[in-house]
């Protein structure tokens, strides 16, 4: 990531970088909730540097939807927090503002009902910048959700949040919305693992931002932003290999990394007879790979589409396709080493 | 002594702020001024609640600074919009 960012001559945008990961460190570690805030605020203020270019329409309505919605979330945590600090010894407008402060919270992640903002932005914004988008922007969020979270209210969005997430994909054709949306799903999952534990969080999150980080390296390599760039004649078979590799992992699917975490969640589920989310859980993951299914199984049978009129040479930088591939097949066993 | 009616002077000005903010407008500005609105109401209450505990006021001025950089955020991306799209209003957003 930043081997991309110091060849396009922007370092200025590496100051904006580092910003951004101190403010996520300092909303995560703040005394009081008004620190979160500030954090919250220096995030917003470093991550609108990093996707606006003003030469580009598309990048200035991408960084104006998304300073209005974050800041109108933000600002409503703000209001919230000084609401519960003024009525400290009353207990009865406790769940209002627990559900107040984790509605403005959602809206800064991108959770569903809130979800509106994330597939536009999505559109406008290079692969790297959604990289940053889909994982780091997500951490602060999540973390100071796991602080002060209503039980309810959460279930019912992570209800919304799957079944968002995987009718939305459906009739998509451009990778990045298609992506925004299994995000969405993911949060679902991710918000669940955090009513389980924390540990649980850290560790769902850091594979899913495994398997986004080789996901969008892949895509950012080959230069592919929608579906029809996909059926590629030239298309080295290592290449297809770990695309089908990987989004079958970000699927869920067994013998592969992704479907790890998903495992952990479904055995706490099960055990505590959360049947009715079970099966919600269960069914949109189907949906989900369906789509995922439905955009690489047509290269991979013998008589597949063949586009001629692309040509694609990528003879040099194989090593991290090939090293991405291998961790998404291997890991859940080599995982069952490191945990011993 | 604590007069619970002033809440409710603070929770009105914040929904008329929120309700400007999502309200269909013909300029981006509005939109900013009622972020503006909403700020200037938590203001007006982070200073009633400070003043009610007898906490100090630096709190208030660290807010302060943080509401007014996300101000100037707003403006500059209504000015890097009036420069590329010649103008702010909502209507010639096209592309996404």
């Amino acid at each position: 990531m930043f081997f991309f960012i110091l060849t396009n001559n922007n370092s200025n945008k590496m100051f904006f970088l580092f910003i951004l990961f101190f403010s996520t460190l300092i909303s995560i570690s703040s005394n009081s909730w008004f620190g979160c805030w500030i954090g919250l605020e220096i995030n917003l203020l470093s991550f609108i540097p990093l996707i606006s270019n003003s030469k580009n329409l598309l990048s200035v309505e991408t960084s104006l939807k998304y300073f209005l919605t974050q800041s109108l979330a933000s600002i409503n945590f703000l209001f919230m927090i000084l609401i519960k600090f003024s009525l400290l010894k009353n207990f009865n407008m406790n769940n209002i503002i627990s559900i107040m402060m984790n509605s403005s919270l959602l809206m800064k992640m991108g959770s569903a009902p809130f979800h509106f903002w994330f597939p536009n932005i999505v559109e406008g914004l290079s692969w790297m910048n959604n990289f940053m988008l889909m994982t780091w922007q997500k951490i602060s969020p999540m973390i100071l959700l796991s602080y002060y979270f209503n039980k309810n209210f959460l279930i019912f969005m992570i209800i919304m949040n799957l079944i968002i997430g995987s009718l939305g994909g459906l009739n998509q054709t451009s990778l990045r919305k298609l992506l925004a949306f299994s995000s969405i799903n993911n949060l679902g999952w991710m918000i669940f693992s955090i009513m389980i534990s924390e540990n649980l969080w850290l560790f769902y999150f850091l594979i899913y931002s495994m398997m986004i980080f080789m996901m969008i390296s892949l895509f950012f390599l080959m230069n592919m932003y929608f579906m029809n760039q996909l059926f590629i004649n030239n298309m080295n078979f290592f290449i297809k290999l770990n695309l089908l590799i990987n989004f079958l992992s970000l699927g869920g699917l067994p013998p592969f990394m992704g479907f790890m975490p998903k495992w952990i969640i479904i055995n706490f589920l099960l055990i505590n007879k959360f049947y009715f989310l079970t099966f919600i859980f269960m069914m949109t993951s189907l949906i989900i790979i369906y789509y995922y299914i439905r955009i690489i199984y047509s290269s991979f049978m013998f008589n597949y589409f063949k586009m001629k009129w692309v040509n694609l040479l990528m003879k040099n930088n194989m090593s991290l396709i090939n090293l991405s591939s291998f961790i998404s097949i291997s890991s859940m066993i080599l995982s069952t080493f490191i945990f011993m | 002594m604590l007069i619970y009616d002033i809440w409710f002077l603070f929770i009105y000005m914040f929904s008329v702020g929120n309700l400007i903010f999502v309200s269909k407008n013909k300029h981006l500005l509005v939109v900013l001024l009622s972020l503006e609105f909403i700020v200037l109401s938590i203001f007006f209450f982070f200073l009633v609640l400070l003043m009610f505990i007898d906490y100090d006021m630096y709190m208030l001025m660290v807010f302060l600074v943080f509401s007014v950089c996300e101000g100037s955020l707003g403006l500059s991306i209504l000015v890097s919009m009036i420069r590329s799209h010649g103008n702010d209003y909502f209507q010639s957003f096209s592309m996404l």
